[in-house]
C-alpha cells in the first residue's frame, strides 16, 4: 500500500505550478552569482553598473572557481533552506488549504504513510532541483572560463552543496509538523524565516553546532570561517531534530482533531 | 454479521465551553437510509467527523461496521464511502485523476474510475480540472469518490449541497437504488426536512448536540401532519402543498421529473 501512497503523492504534483516555480527560483541563483562574477571580472563594469556594481565590489568577490563554489554553497545553503521549507509547507499545507485533508485522513491507509510519502516526495523534489541546478551552475562556470578549476575543488564544492542540501532535508520534518499543526502553509514558512534569523544570531554566540538552524550557516561560513567538517555533536542534533519532527508530524496526523 | 452498521454510545464532543455533541446514542441498521436532521450548528458534521475518526470524542464511543473507531485506526474505512461538509478535490487535477487517486488508495480495480464517472454522469467533465467544475459537479465528483470502492456504508454530510433539482432527484434515486439493490447503508445528514423526508427510512432529529427525536419516515410524516393541522391555518397548509407541487412541476418541465397532468399542459413548450 505504501507504494500506492507514494505514487499518489507524486500524482498530486502533476500540473502543480509550485514545481516549476521552485526550479525557476533555484535556477536563478547560479545566474545571479555568475552576474556578480562577470561584473567584478572587469573593474570598469562595476562603475558602469552603479548600485549593482557597487554591491558586487562590496561583496569582495573574485571571479574564480573557489569563490564561485563558496557563493554557490552560501546561496544553496540559506536560500535552499527557505525553498525547501516552501516545498514542505506546500506538500503538507495545501491539503488543508484545499480542504482535502479530511478526504485523505479517512481513507483506509495508515496515516503515517502519508507523512512518510510526502517527506520522500519533498526529498526527491529537492534533490532533483539540486542536481539540475548544480549541472546548470557547472555549465555556467565553465562557459564563463573562470580561473582556478580543479577536480578536487569541484568535488569539495559539490560535496558541500550536497551536505548543506541534506542538512536542510533533516530540518524539513519540523516544517511539516508546523504545517499540519497550523493546517496551512503560512506558519511553516514564517517559522523557517524566524529560525533562519535565529540561526544566524546563535551562530555568533559560539553555540552554532548545537542549534539545528545554525549548522548550515556554520558549515558554509556565514557566521564564522567555514568549518571543514561538522562537529559530531551537530550530527546528533540534526538526527534528533529529524526524528522529533517526523514523530511529531505522524502523531499530529494520527491523534489530533482534524476538524478543517 | 451485526445488524447495526453505525452505533454511538453516550457520544460527547466538547470544544472548551461548547458541547457540540451531547450524550448521543444512535443505531443505524444495515441497509437502511438514516436521515440525520438538524439545523446548522446542531452537531451533525461533528458527529460525522467522529464516525470517520477525524476528530476524537470527548466521551463515549463510536462503532462502525462492528469495529470501534479509534484515532488513527483506518482499516474499516475500506468499507465506508463518505462526503464531509463541502465537496473538495485536488483543484489542479482532472475529475479522472482525482478519482484515480481514490482508486489507488482504496485498492479498487482500474475500471472503477470509469464506472463511478458514468454513475454520477460526469462523462462530459471527466478530463476537466476539478477547480473548474461548478459547485454541483464538484458535489457529483465527491459522491463519485465516495462510491468508487463500492462501500457497504455511505456517510454523507449534506449530499444535496449545490445540486440543482434534477441533480437532487438523481442522487436521491441513486441512493435509494444502492440501499434497495445492494444493501448499502446510508447515513446522511441534512438541514432540509424535504430532502430527508423524500429519502430516509428513519429520521433522527438532532438539536444542540442531542438526539431529540427518532422515528420512521411515516411516523414523522404523521406527526408533522398532526402538527400542521394544529399549528397552521388551512391557507398556510395549502401554501405548503403548493410548494411541493411546484417542485414536481419544475422537475417535469425541465425533463427530469415524473410527467404529471399539470406539467403536460404548459403553454410555452
Amino acid at each position: 500500500m505504501f507504494g500506492q501512497v507514494l505514487a499518489t503523492e507524486f500524482m498530486k504534483l502533476h500540473r502543480a505550478k509550485a514545481t516549476w516555480a521552485t526550479l525557476a527560483v533555484l535556477a536563478l541563483m547560479p545566474l545571479g552569482i555568475a552576474l556578480f562574477m562577470w561584473i567584478v571580472r572587469e573593474p570598469g563594469r562595476a562603475a558602469q553598473l552603479g548600485l549593482l556594481g557597487t554591491k558586487a565590489s562590496l561583496a569582495g568577490l573574485e571571479a574564480t572557481w573557489p569563490q564561485y563554489f563558496y557563493m554557490l554553497t552560501l546561496v544553496f545553503g540559506v536560500g535552499g533552506m527557505l525553498l525547501l521549507a516552501f516545498i514542505v509547507a506546500y506538500l503538507f499545507g495545501r491539503e488543508y488549504r484545499d480542504a482535502t485533508a479530511k478526504n485523505m485522513l479517512a481513507l483506509p491507509v495508515a496515516r503515517h504513510w502519508f507523512a512518510v510519502a510526502k517527506l520522500l516526495v519533498a526529498a526527491a523534489w529537492w534533490m532533483a532541483l539540486i542536481v539540475i541546478v548544480l549541472v546548470e551552475a557547472m555549465a555556467i562556470g565553465l562557459a564563463m572560463g573562470l580561473p582556478g578549476f580543479s577536480a578536487e575543488l569541484a568535488a569539495t564544492g559539490i560535496a558541500n552543496v550536497l551536505l548543506a542540501a541534506t542538512i536542510s532535508l533533516l530540518l524539513a520534518p519540523v516544517v511539516a509538523w508546523i504545517a499540519v499543526w497550523s493546517r496551512g502553509e503560512v506558519a511553516p514558512i514564517a517559522f523557517s524565516l524566524v529560525m533562519l534569523a535565529l540561526g544566524n544570531l546563535f551562530g555568533k554566540t559560539g553555540w552554532a553546532e548545537w542549534f539545528p538552524y545554525s549548522i548550515v550557516p556554520l558549515l558554509i561560513g556565514m557566521v564564522a570561517d567555514p568549518v571543514g567538517t561538522l562537529p559530531a555533536g551537530s550530527y546528533v542534533v540534526l538526527a534528533a531534530t529529524f526524528a522529533a519532527g517526523t514523530g511529531a508530524t505522524i502523531l499530529q496526523l494520527r491523534f489530533a482533531d482534524n476538524s478543517q | 454479521m451485526p445488524d447495526t452498521t453505525v452505533s454511538t454510545r453516550a457520544l460527547v464532543k466538547r470544544y472548551r465551553d461548547v458541547t457540540a455533541v451531547d450524550s448521543l446514542n444512535l443505531d443505524v441498521r444495515r441497509g437502511e437510509i438514516y436521515g440525520f436532521l438538524g439545523r446548522n450548528g446542531a452537531g451533525k458534521t461533528t458527529t460525522i467527523r467522529m464516525l470517520l475518526g477525524l476528530i476524537r470524542p470527548s466521551g463515549g464511543e463510536v462503532t462502525v461496521l462492528g469495529r470501534r473507531i479509534v484515532p488513527g485506526e483506518t482499516g474499516v474505512f475500506s468499507r465506508v464511502g463518505f462526503l464531509v461538509e463541502t465537496a473538495t478535490a485536488y483543484p489542479h487535477l482532472t475529475v479522472r485523476e482525482n478519482l484515480d487517486i481514490q482508486r489507488r488508495l482504496t485498492g479498487s480495480p482500474p475500471r472503477s474510475v470509469a464506472e463511478s464517472i458514468a454513475l454520477l454522469r460526469l462523462d462530459p467533465y471527466a478530463d476537466r480540472r476539478a477547480g473548474q467544475l461548478s459547485l454541483g459537479n464538484k458535489q457529483r465528483l465527491a459522491l463519485a469518490r465516495a462510491l468508487l470502492h463500492s462501500p457497504e456504508l455511505l456517510v454523507l454530510d449534506e449530499p444535496a449541497n449545490g445540486l440543482d433539482p434534477a441533480g437532487i432527484v438523481q442522487i436521491r434515486e441513486l441512493l435509494r437504488s444502492l440501499a434497495d439493490g445492494r444493501g448499502v447503508t446510508v447515513f446522511m445528514s441534512s438541514h432540509i426536512l424535504a430532502e430527508v423526508a423524500h429519502l430516509a427510512d428513519r429520521i433522527g432529529i438532532v438539536h444542540d448536540g442531542r438526539l431529540i427525536e427518532e422515528s420512521s419516515r411515516d411516523e414523522l410524516a404523521a406527526k408533522a401532519r398532526a402538527f400542521a393541522t394544529d399549528a397552521y391555518t388551512p391557507e398556510e397548509r395549502e401554501q405548503a402543498l403548493l410548494t411541493l407541487d411546484l417542485e414536481r412541476y419544475f422537475l417535469a418541465r425541465t425533463g427530469d421529473g415524473p410527467k404529471g397532468g399539470a406539467a403536460s399542459t404548459g403553454g410555452d413548450s
